[in-house]
């Protein structure tokens, strides 16, 4: 089988193209920035262009990609402007797609999925004929490989959209994915005083702090990559205390992996109590700071 | 200028209300009520507040069953002008689902398509671009703020690392995304007022599914649940388990 592989994301790219040479041979479509961190998984061809990245320059591309060539699966890193890809490359193609899948394995010609239901409330395990995949992060450790891909540059296109301005976000150095303590915070913490609040116990923890989605989107109390979700990052500490968290379900989806949760409420009926080992029903300006005491000793 | 809006919207359960059934871990759907979809509910809101700055008429297309008359009516009450309704939905198809709303959407003149990016319960997020290649209309996807000058469409976009600021000429996609707006909570004359309002229904044939489930379940939970509602007498046992667990 020979896999057609594309993510704006280098991190979910490397993944993808390790995951897809176990069924056969990997071609990438790359932009120019990442083309070097590609070339490292073992791609046979890569497939180069060097425009600003949308979802209308990568799918026309990829149309001109896949019309060139014979590929028997399309494998897209679960991005925003990857799940757009994978809409516009299906529509035009008729191939079907499956979304946000976190497992595949192909039996007997078919695709063989597993992917989150109801905002993350089941996991669905399906047989397909779907030959594009939208892959959320994570489907496996990346693993380098040698091989000498041909390269190929691609003819610029011209789009219809217009980009007036980039805007950075702001960013940190901590991985919350790879931490074995965090402590999240939600809306319960109230305002951004509240992070100063709740950071020693961090420290005491030797923990990173997370956020729920408003606390890291809406409010922006924390930069966005610290979201623990269905739609943020997917974590598996060894602890997990989560702080004026209710607990619904797209973020239970993102912290399920952790080995012991603890929660913090003032609500003795918030859901997070469900899929807690301890909870504290309180005010966590209160308790916070009584366990931090009891930490110590 | 006036403008011409489609907002797609569904219906999904009230995922808080789905339990696992004890013994297979199957989603219990029996007696769980229905709801607006959350990302629909955004896009609705985000396509009447349109209507409401620059004027112009909001038209809501739902492809779902008969119960899917509530997210109709919520959108009427919520400020919506036209709606329709079609039935025979066959489940979560997303090749299915698209081409039918496109169908529809050719036959209604429009100047912008308003949607969510990705649906709260099936979370595929594939209609937004399928949508923009069936009706060969250009995707301004995962807007949280839409300004519109004449022809011109301003949209801030948020991706994954940064965010951009983008621009495209009508007619246009937007999807949007949770943080766009706040919807709001119709008075109750306007609720009372939808209930009347007519509904254009359409019966669609089903079409295949192209995936077959080999299970549904909600994965395990083994947590202990240790809840204590005395602060003092649950910190130090608490505590003492935080400091196990780093081990
Ligand atoms: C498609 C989709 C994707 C989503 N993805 C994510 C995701 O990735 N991550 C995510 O987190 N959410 C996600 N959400 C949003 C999710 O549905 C919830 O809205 C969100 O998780 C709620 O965040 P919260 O618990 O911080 O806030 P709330 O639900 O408002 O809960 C606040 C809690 O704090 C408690 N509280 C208040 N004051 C105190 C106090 N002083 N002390 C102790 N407790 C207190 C309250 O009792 C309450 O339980 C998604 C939603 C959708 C539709
Ligand atoms: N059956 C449907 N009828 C109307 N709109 C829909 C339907 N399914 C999805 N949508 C719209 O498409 C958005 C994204 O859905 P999805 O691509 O399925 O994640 C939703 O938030 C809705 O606005």
């Amino acid at each position: 089988m020979i896999t057609l592989a594309y993510s704006d994301s280098p991190d979910i790219g490397s993944q993808i193209i390790t995951k897809f040479r176990e069924f056969g041979d990997v071609a990438v479509l790359s932009s120019s920035g990442n083309k070097d961190v590609f070339a490292r998984y073992g791609p046979v061809s890569m497939h180069i262009f060097s425009e600003e990245e949308n979802s209308e320059v990568v799918s026309a591309h990829m149309i001109s990609v896949i019309n060139n060539g014979r590929f028997d699966l399309i494998a897209i890193g679960s991005t925003v402007i990857g799940r757009e890809v994978a809409g516009i490359i299906s529509a035009a193609t008729k191939m079907n797609a499956m979304a946000e899948i976190s497992e595949i394995k192909i039996e007997n010609g078919k695709a063989v999925t597993k992917r989150f239901y109801y905002g993350g409330k089941t996991l669905l395990e399906e047989e397909s004929d779907a030959k594009i995949f939208t892959v959320s992060p994570g489907i496996t450790e990346p693993r380098e490989a040698t091989s000498e891909p041909s390269v190929h540059e691609l003819d610029p296109s011209t789009g219809k959209i217009k980009l007036l301005e980039k805007i950075e976000k702001k960013s940190s150095e901590e991985n919350i994915e790879k931490a074995s303590v965090i402590v999240s915070v939600g809306r319960g913490l109230g305002n951004k005083d509240g992070i100063q609040k709740v950071e020693p116990l961090a420290k005491m923890l030797n923990g990173v702090i997370a956020g729920s989605r408003p606390v890291c989107l809406d409010y922006q109390w924390l930069s966005e990559e610290k979201q623990v979700g269905l739609s943020g990052k997917k974590v598996r500490p060894k602890l997990y205390v989560a702080l004026g968290i209710s607990g619904q379900i797209q973020h239970i989806a993102g912290m399920r992996g952790s080995r012991v949760v603890v929660a913090v409420n003032k609500d003795k009926s918030a859901p997070i109590f469900e899929e807690s080992d301890y909870g504290i029903v309180g005010d966590l300006y209160q308790v916070v700071p009584k366990l931090i005491e009891a930490l110590k000793n | 200028m006036a403008y011409q809006i489609i907002v797609l919207a569904k219906q999904m359960p009230d995922l808080e209300l789905i339990k696992p059934d004890p013994n297979t871990g199957e989603p219990v759907l029996k007696g769980v009520s229905l709801k607006f979809e959350t990302l629909s509910k955004n896009a609705t809101e985000a396509a009447i507040r349109i209507k409401e700055k620059y004027g112009g008429k909001v038209t809501v297309i739902t492809y779902g069953n008969e119960t899917a008359t509530q997210v109709i009516k919520e959108a009427y009450a919520m400020g919506a002008d036209e709606g329709f309704l079609l039935t025979g939905y066959p489940g979560n198809n997303p090749m299915n689902t698209a081409s039918v709303l496109a169908e529809k959407i050719k036959k209604i003149p429009h100047d912008i398509i308003l949607l969510g990016n990705q649906s709260a319960d099936s979370y595929t997020g594939l209609l937004p671009g399928m949508l923009s290649s069936l009706l060969g209309e250009t995707l301004l996807g995962s807007a949280v703020s839409i300004e519109l000058k004449d022809r011109i469409v301003e949209v801030l976009k948020v991706l994954d690392t940064n965010n951009e600021k983008i621009q495209a000429t009508l007619p246009v996609i937007v999807s949007v995304t949770q943080e766009i707006n706040e919807p709001r909570l119709p008075p109750v004359m306007q609720i009372l007022a939808a209930g009347r309002k007519p509904i254009n229904t359409e019966k669609i044939s089903a079409a295949g599914q192209y995936s077959r489930v080999i299970s549904n379940r909600a994965p395990k939970s083994e947590r202990k649940r240790l809840i204590f509602e005395d602060v003092d007498k649950g910190v130090p046992e608490v505590a003492k388990a935080m400091k196990e667990a780093m081990r």
